[in-house]
């Protein structure tokens, strides 16, 4: 046997989470990274074993299998959804990410990603596109806040414009800060948490994202109930005043009712739990079809798009099939990361399908 | 079976009791690497340190071994190559499906090659006249199941690993499930084998026939061998018509021993269900912090009972079910509404294991088996065991099997918890053969009972394993340590 002598253990992981899996493997078949390669490296209960190596000193730290597999996991947490254990494999991830990308090892484009998140979000979209936030004065714990995506504020302007006809006295402050889940997701959590405690601060009362990665690392971080997505609290408020509901007309594409898909936002599904309220929002406007993999990740991820440009294709490749097969008219997502995976992939196929955030459906439904 | 306990060998011939591959725990050579890697491709040959670790354990607590190196063939001729080199240069090989058995039996603690046939894959036949399918080894059994169902056929084995575990994995552990009581388990789903031996000769055992007396039953003797004699690369399995309805009911009682008494009452009554499963109380709030079905946390345990036919059989004995639960004392019996319900209740005991994960770091269960009248009796054994040991046991199982699993919690770091759950489990083995049962019901022997499996054959048969074994494989290359060792 190759085994090396035992390094001393390390103090990464938080022992408690590591020791709840218990490597049945029920998390498998749900895992995509896993369903492509077929290798238990890239499986959940694979990189557990690896975390637990790491931990344990049974690995170099800079061993190359570790390195890869911090990389190439999507994030998607669908592995948790499955997990009988309880195993909170998110927080593993974090944990094991801020180890694995410390100094040098910072993959180069997570690095600049999280700098440039923090220096002015305008950086990353080249300076493209103007800010689509109105200013109104002071926060008001009254009002829902709308908490614009710092990616989605400069490259998607049009969502929080329709976000703000969806809910007229929604406050959308443009001095927002980020909410710090790319840099949780890029190996830098402790960045990640002040930045999301200072939004918080910022923006007092109820959150509304137009993003589930936001939403969800929010939720996470400023404890439950502060944080609602766009379509859990549309769907919540039209529910329980039907008055706020705008009137909305059935969407038409090509002479018949629109045929609409979804893409659900991994970290909203799978960390939130939240999957029936975008599907009846659409449902009130549209025909809804469900793909066969609406919960599974785009393989947008996050920076994971950029990071690993060839498994990500290969996650979203059944998606397009499935899209063009069942003859979508549009493709909602509920991310920007989803939403600028999801145009690029339609773009490369050469698709018909549209891919639309959920408050621009809606807004044509108004 | 007191005839089964061990005698002295009266046979004198000499036994073998090392069979230990000449390579056995030394690094691979390289160029028995590159022979590798020029077998099945670069791809598909692991060898560095964080490649490997993965293999190094299976859904097994406390054991784990690194392997030399891991090889992922695709074809039976790729195996036969790989096997002919091994047993060339006394290299231990350790086959290796979804690595989802609980008896340690994939750990290769004498090193090599850990080869996994997870890329054989293809379905490649499933006839409904014949009623039988084709499949290559690490074709899932979930795969395997819903393919047949959706030509209205059923692949009735049915263990609660089975969306990962493979068929081939199956066969080699002979796993039980959820609907043995009437349907049987894995052996009695096989027809035949395509398998390779260690030497690397290519056998075809049994086939499409469902009467064939040709020689030995080698398909039976490979089912359940536990990858020690030879390598399975492709199954033919027996299917039957899909049944017309399947319904679930839940009985709640104030333990395990009234559940195991319903359990005598149904099959004193003359009913033998598909399903009869149990689960005791820390079961039933481990899984519903998981599932949230609503189960009755308060309830000492849970008896989960289902039927398949026809709709006018299945009603008649479902209720039959329910009335003989209620008789012995049932503090509620409630029946799943429709198919959706019926599933996430079995969803939710396939959970067990994992779920009383949640308990504590270690998780440490078994697999006793006692003839079903002892049932409630064996019960009553473990639980006075786990006091006399002081462990937290928690306890569920194939109830109308016979098959208990008392899965034992615990934190490594509590001083000697370890020692104390082992001879817990070892009092329950005594238990078991004492009341007339075994060690294990199905998972299997692996390195994990090694050390217990003569209680239960005895030394003759463990020396006729040994044979058996040498037979099959000379160089002893083939999982050593395990079965036949
Ligand atoms: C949560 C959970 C629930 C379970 N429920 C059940 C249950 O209800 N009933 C039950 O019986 N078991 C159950 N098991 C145990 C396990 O799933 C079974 O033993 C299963 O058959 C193992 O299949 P595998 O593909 O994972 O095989 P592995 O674990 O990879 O291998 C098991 C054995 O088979 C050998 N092997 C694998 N493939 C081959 C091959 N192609 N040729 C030759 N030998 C091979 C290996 O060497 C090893 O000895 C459960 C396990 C878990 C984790
Ligand atoms: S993460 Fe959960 S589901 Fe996956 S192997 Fe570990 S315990 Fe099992
Ligand atoms: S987060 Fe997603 S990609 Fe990563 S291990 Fe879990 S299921 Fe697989």
């Amino acid at each position: 046997m190759s085994e090396q002598p035992a390094a001393a253990p390390r103090e990464i992981f938080d022992k408690d989470l590591l020791a709840a899996c218990i490597s049945c493997g029920f998390c498998l078949p749900a895992c995509p990274t896993y369903s492509i390669t077929k290798l238990e490296n890239s499986s959940p209960r694979g990189r557990i074993t690896l975390m637990r190596a790491l931990q344990e000193g049974r690995l170099d730290e800079d061993d190359p299998t570790l390195q890869e597999q911090a990389g190439l996991c999507l994030g998607c947490r669908a592995c948790e959804t499955v997990c009988p254990a309880g195993v909170k494999y998110g927080e593993l991830l974090e944990q094991w990410r801020d180890h694995q990308w410390r100094g040098r090892h910072t993959p180069v484009l997570a690095g600049g990603l999280r700098a440039g998140v923090r220096i002015t979000p305008a950086l990353i979209a080249g300076g493209m596109v103007r800010l689509a936030a109105r200013q109104t004065g002071a926060a008001d714990p009254t009002r829902p806040h709308v908490m614009l995506g710092c990616l989605e504020r400069s490259l998607y302007p049009k969502v929080s414009k329709a976000v703000v006809r969806l809910i007229p006295e929604a406050d959308v402050p443009s001095g927002q800060g980020c909410c710090g889940a790319l840099h949780a997701h890029n190996g830098n959590s402790v960045e990640a948490a002040r930045m999301a405690a200072a939004l918080g601060d910022a923006m007092p009362g109820t959150i509304v994202s137009t993003s589930g990665g936001c939403a969800a690392y929010l939720d996470h971080q400023l404890g439950h109930g502060r944080v609602q997505e766009l379509s859990q609290f549309l769907a919540a408020r039209w529910e329980a005043d039907p008055s706020s509901m705008p009137p909305l007309r059935t969407i038409t594409s090509r002479g018949r009712t629109a045929r609409v898909g979804l893409k659900d936002s991994c970290q909203l599904r799978n960390g939130m739990g939240v999957t029936a309220q975008p599907r009846a929002l659409i449902a009130k406007v549209a025909d809804y079809i469900e793909l066969p993999s609406a919960g599974t990740c785009c393989g947008g991820a996050g920076t994971y798009s950029m990071l690993q440009p060839e498994m990500s294709q290969k996650v979203l490749s059944p998606t397009l099939e499935q899209a063009r097969d069942l003859d979508l008219d549009y493709l909602v997502s509920l991310n920007v990361v989803c939403h600028r995976q999801l145009v690029a992939g339609v773009k490369r196929a050469r698709l018909r399908v549209k891919v639309i955030h959920l408050a621009e459906l809606l807004e044509l439904a108004l | 079976m007191p005839g089964q306990l061990a005698t002295p060998s009266h046979t004198g011939y000499a036994v073998r009791t090392t069979t230990l591959p000449s390579a056995a725990g030394r690094p691979i050579p390289p160029d028995v690497l590159d022979r590798l890697r020029s077998i099945v491709g670069g791809d598909h040959v692991l060898v560095t340190d964080g490649d490997v670790e993965p293999f190094a354990r299976d859904a097994t607590p406390l054991f784990r071994a690194r392997p030399g190196c891991v090889v992922l063939p695709a074809t039976t001729g790729e195996v036969s190559a790989i096997l002919r080199m091994a047993t060339e240069h006394g290299i231990p090989v350790t086959p290796r499906g979804a690595g989802s058995n609980l008896a340690a039996a994939t750990i290769p603690e004498h090193g090599g090659i850990v080869l996994v046939l997870t890329r054989m894959t293809a379905l490649k036949e499933i006839s409904g006249d014949e009623l039988l399918a084709v499949v290559e080894a690490g074709v899932t059994t979930a795969e395997l199941a819903d393919a047949c169902a959706a030509k209205g056929l059923l692949y009735a084995p049915d263990p609660g690993s089975r969306t990962v575990s493979t068929v081939a994995g199956n066969v080699a552990m002979c796993a039980g499930g959820l609907r043995g009581l009437k349907y049987g388990v894995t052996r009695n789903y096989v027809l035949g084998l395509e398998a390779v031996l260690p030497t690397g000769e290519v056998i075809r055992t049994g086939g499409r026939l469902w009467k064939d007396v040709a020689g030995y039953d080698l398909t039976r003797l490979l089912t359940g061998s536990e990858g020690t004699l030879a390598v399975i690369t492709e199954v033919t399995v027996a299917l039957l018509p899909m049944p017309a309805v399947a319904r679930t009911g839940v009985a709640y009682f104030d333990s395990l021993a009234d559940a195991s008494r319903a359990v005598a009452g149904v099959i004193h009554d003359g009913i033998v269900p598909a399903t009869l499963e149990f689960l005791d109380n820390r079961c039933i709030n481990a899984v519903e912090d998981f599932a949230k079905l609503g189960l009755d946390r308060q309830a000492g345990a849970l008896l989960l009972f289902g039927d398949d036919g026809t709709a006018e059989a299945v009603e008649r004995s479902l209720s039959l079910m329910a009335s003989t639960c209620e008789r012995i004392g049932a503090r509620g019996v409630t029946m799943a509404r429709d198919i959706a319900e019926s599933d996430a209740l079995l969803t939710a005991r396939r959970c067990s294991l994992p779920a009383l994960a949640r308990l504590a770091p270690i998780t440490m269960l078994e697999d006793a088996t006692v003839p079903r009248p002892r049932l409630a009796e064996m019960v009553d054994r473990i639980d006075a065991i786990a006091v006399r040991h002081n462990v937290v046991c928690a306890t569920f199982g194939h109830a109308g099997d016979g098959n208990l699993h008392p899965t034992i919690v615990f934190d490594p770091d509590d001083g000697d918890a370890r020692h104390r759950a082992e001879a817990a489990f070892s009092d329950v083995f005594d238990a078991a053969i004492e009341l007339g049962g075994t060690i294990t019901g199905e998972h299997g022997v692996g390195a994990a009972k090694r050390p217990y499996l003569e209680r239960r054959l005895g030394a003759d048969q463990m020396a006729l394993l040994r044979r058996l074994k040498a037979a099959f494989d000379p160089a002893g290359i083939l999982n050593p340590g395990k079965l036949g060792s």
